[in-house]
């Protein structure tokens, strides 16, 4: 199975591989940094209120 | 050998570096004779390491030396090295040749005396070579002491003169056998039986050496040839130690074209560097002395590496390239993908360690680390793009390492008393078998309470975490796992993280099960906790041991009795079978009657239909044009009904303009457009009233929803038809509209229920939760393989991305979604 690695995108091949399923070690460590130091987030609304509440209308055209 | 080998004659003679330093100072005054030939035989293995193969090879190393001092000190330009098929060795160079004058202590010519004395040679005495390599400088006596047979020819002030050794005892007398205009020395030796374990030359073995030689003396030509196989080669590298850089990196991504290269002398020393950074990871630093390859560093090293950290370390701070770092990067990082080559000359080498290849001259550190400083500073400084490429791997590099030490500290300080030491928030089960244990993890607090209490302790866990933390600077809410959430889940897995540490076996339960509200909120935290696992674990998910559990959305009650439903799709299914029991509609125009299965079916069909219209009213921004552009494409009399196709109707001007009437009526202005590179025709309808304008094309209704609502607006024209009639145990109801029937039947749905809508697992009670999610018997969950990980991590990706166009496009194709979550 083919993936791309999570960091660099590269095609990686998932079977057999110590690193999958990323490329290299390097880039598993630095993923695994990324999650230590709580450097992935996924962004909240502004002003969104705690239970995450519909998103606003959507402006502009089709 | 014939004396063809050699380069024609002109070559050699009065080679311009003579003028450098006078032939006649190399003479037999200079020899000192120190020690006899019988010392050797009797130990070999002092004087050249071993007798095995090893050993060997250094006979061809000791010799072939020789040549390359005189080429250190400019008087030999090209060295040939042949194998014999009897295993001999010749080497010829065209240097001065071994000085042939009588010692006048012994009444001996020098050159008898440079090969039968031990440490005799020039280079034993300052005033002679400059600098001066030579295998443990022993000389070319050894050789002749090992060898079974060793003869020597000398082209030297005009003249050829011959001598010959068995064993190092003289078996042709020194004498002058004819004049000539060459200049040189050959050396031919066949090693002794009676001293080596083996006498079998390696090709790729000497090869190696010569190359290396011919490398760390630029422009020297060195010529190997194997009688035995016919095997020939030629080195001469004009670049020096950068082309040896360069061959060190064949076949590797090298991140800068050109090798780094200098070459300066300080007090005698003449230091030379070349270094070329690959896209790797391991760090290749060759370093010599004299030619020598200091296998254990030394000095010359040591400054080196002193002046690449603190070089590199200063460009970078300068530049302003490490700020995203914690601390510097250390010479470890500053040292990664680098191919290097130091070489350095000196008078008077010290030669250290257990194989005598640590260079112990303390005053060359402060040498090379000056020049090296100040060599490769005055680089970085004008090649900035590649300075900027070389400290950007070296950020990455000191990035990883901090990372590793991070998640080795983050598991590692808990890690000895393992489970003496769980994380305090963990409300462990009873069970120790990891095969029937299940650990629920949970977000929020209160979801945790209720888990807790509802939970059979006896084999399911229950890990509390939280996601969330208030972004100060922009006043929202950033999903993420911290540190502690991380620690603490991996603890509690018991099974440690990263490439050393990571073992699936130590895995303390079986079933991993990712509980989370049933809300935008819960959706980013479980998207969190998936990606996580399936990049750091993936063996976990791989086994299957990773699950979600199925929370239901709604919970109805009808008299003592409720009922739970998980989402949106099954509480509409839900209320819709309930709503028709017994109900009939009729369509008054046609009299048409819809019950039982039909009527079901008629309603699931206007609700595809409403959901696709909002859509398509998101994007169009317009619901009484979307209105016009159906009725008069799929309605009574229109488009289809005439019998035309969507695709003849673009390409007939005629027909395209029929649509017009119907959108002019509402406020828009029409024009038809030719689109003459497809032949087909367009519409333009623009509304100034409302700032709106669309091009209506065939690319336009190509969409999957446009087909699909041509088709559901096409099969529902019968109940598109009001008035309609509802019949109800005998009551009857008249409405106007698909959607008035929609919204009657709605209620009639949930007429007598209690509908509760769970916005969080901690609105259900502790029972509530066990009998929904929790109890193995009646819940269901869903059981993530990688391929719904893979899919996963690439919405994480986009969540996460910088591409802030996919990243709009994936979140408002999923405002549907998210709105029917807050029904």
């Amino acid at each position: 199975m083919i993936v791309p690695c999570p960091r660099c995108g590269k095609e990686t091949e998932m079977t057999g591989n110590p690193y999958r399923p990323f490329c290299s070690e390097r880039c598993q460590l630095l993923d695994l940094g990324n999650w230590v130091t709580g450097a992935y987030r996924i962004a909240g609304k502004e002003d969104e209120d705690e239970d995450g509440g519909p998103p606003p209308p959507r402006e502009g055209q089709k | 050998m014939s004396e063809n080998i050699l380069p024609p004659e002109e070559d050699n003679v009065g080679a311009p570096d003579q003028e450098f330093l006078p032939v006649e100072n190399y003479g037999a005054e200079q020899i000192r004779v120190l020690e006899g030939l019988e010392a050797v035989r009797l130990r070999p293995a002092m004087y050249i390491g071993s007798t095995g193969v090893e050993g060997l090879h250094h006979l061809v190393y000791e010799v072939v030396d020789n040549s390359v001092d005189e080429a250190l000190n400019g008087y030999c330009t090209r060295i040939e090295v042949t194998i014999h098929i009897n295993n001999s060795v010749t080497v010829v160079d065209n240097g001065r040749g071994i000085p042939t004058d009588t010692y006048e202590q012994t009444g001996k010519s020098a050159a008898e005396i440079v090969l039968t004395v031990l440490h005799a040679g020039g280079k034993f005495d300052d005033g002679s070579y400059k600098v001066s390599g030579g295998l443990h400088g022993v000389g070319v006596s050894v050789v002749n002491a090992l060898s079974a047979r060793m003869d020597v020819q000398i082209w030297r002030d005009g003249k050829v003169y011959e001598l010959g050794f068995e064993r190092g005892v003289p078996a042709k007398e020194f004498t002058q056998t004819g004049t000539t205009r060459r200049r040189g020395t050959k050396v031919t030796f066949r090693p002794d039986p009676q001293i080596f374990e083996t006498l079998e030359f390696s090709y790729d073995t000497i090869a190696a050496r010569l190359r290396e030689l011919s490398f760390l003396n630029k422009g020297l030509e060195i010529v190997l040839e194997d009688l035995r196989s016919d095997r020939k080669e030629t080195f001469r590298y004009d670049g020096g130690i950068a082309s040896f850089v360069e061959y060190l990196n064949t076949n590797k991504n090298v991140l800068h074209p050109e090798p780094i290269h200098f070459e300066t002398q300080r007090d005698d020393v003449v230091i030379e560097a070349a270094m070329q950074y690959n896209d790797g990871y391991s760090e290749t630093v060759f370093s010599f002395a004299n030619n020598i390859n200091t296998h254990e560093g030394g000095s010359h090293l040591s400054g080196f590496r002193a002046a690449l950290t603190r070089t590199v370390n200063a460009y970078g701070q300068k530049e302003d390239l490490l700020k995203d770092l914690k601390e510097n990067p250390t010479g470890e990082d500053i040292r990664e993908g680098l191919v290097a080559v130091i070489s350095v000359k000196l008078k008077n080498p010290q030669f250290e360690g257990q194989t005598k290849t640590k260079l112990g001259n303390s005053e060359v550190r402060g040498l090379v680390e000056a020049a090296v400083n100040e060599s490769l500073g005055a680089f970085l400084e004008q090649n900035p793009s590649v300075a900027r490429r070389v400290l950007t791997k070296v950020v990455e590099a000191a990035r990883a390492r901090e990372a590793a030490r991070k998640a080795r500290d983050l598991t590692r300080r808990k890690g000895a008393l393992e489970t003496a030491l769980l994380p305090g928030k963990l409300a462990d089960c009873q069970e120790r078998d990891p095969a029937l244990c299940e650990i629920y993890i949970v977000e929020g607090d209160s979801a945790g309470g209720s888990a807790k209490q509802g939970r059979d302790r006896k084999f399911q866990a229950i890990l509390p975490i939280r996601g969330k933390i208030l972004n100060v600077e922009k006043a929202r809410f950033d999903k993420m796992l911290g540190n502690a959430e991380i620690a603490t889940m991996i603890s509690a897995f018991g099974t440690g993280i990263g490439k050393e540490d990571f073992d699936s076996e130590k895995l303390r339960y079986h079933r991993i099960i990712i509980m989370t509200d049933a809300d935008v909120d819960g959706a980013h935290i479980r998207t969190l906790l998936l990606t996580f696992f399936y990049r750091q674990m993936p063996e976990l998910m791989e086994r299957g041991h990773i699950y979600i559990a199925q929370p239901p959305l709604y919970g109805i009650r009808h008299g003592k009795s409720i009922r739970y439903l998980k989402d949106e799709q099954e509480m509409e299914e839900f209320l819709m079978k309930r709503a028709t029991d017994g109900v009939s509609v009729t369509v008054e125009k046609t009299g048409t009657e819809y019950s039982g299965e039909g009527l079901i079916q008629a309603v699931r069909m206007m609700r595809e239909r409403s959901a696709i219209w909002e859509k398509l009213n998101r994007r169009l921004q317009h619901g009484e044009l979307l209105d016009r552009l159906l009725e008069a494409i799929a309605g009574e009399g229109g488009v289809f009904d005439q019998g035309f196709t969507l695709h003849q109707l673009f390409e007939q001007k005629e027909l395209l303009s029929s649509l017009c009437p119907a959108i002019e009526d509402i406020g828009y202005d029409c024009r038809i457009l030719e689109d003459e590179e497809h032949g087909l025709f367009s519409l333009e309808a623009v509304n100034h009233a409302k700032g709106n304008r669309v091009e209506l094309n065939r690319e336009f209704f190509s969409s999957a929803e446009w087909q699909r609502l041509f088709e559901l607006y096409a099969g529902m024209v019968p109940l598109g038809k009001p008035p309609l009639t509802v019949r109800e145990n005998g009551n009857l109801v008249s409405v106007g509209s698909g959607e008035e029937l929609l919204d009657y039947l709605r209620k009639l749905g949930r007429k007598d229920l209690t509908v509760q809508r769970y916005k969080g697992l901690g609105e259900m009670n502790p029972e509530q939760l066990w009998e929904t999610t929790m109890n193995p018997e009646t819940r269901t969950m869903l059981r993530v393989t990688i391929d719904d990980a893979v899919q996963t991590d690439a919405i994480f990706t986009i969540l996460m991305g910088d591409a802030v166009e996919p990243r709009r496009r994936f979140i408002e194709d999923n405002a549907l979604n998210v709105r029917n979550l807050d029904i």
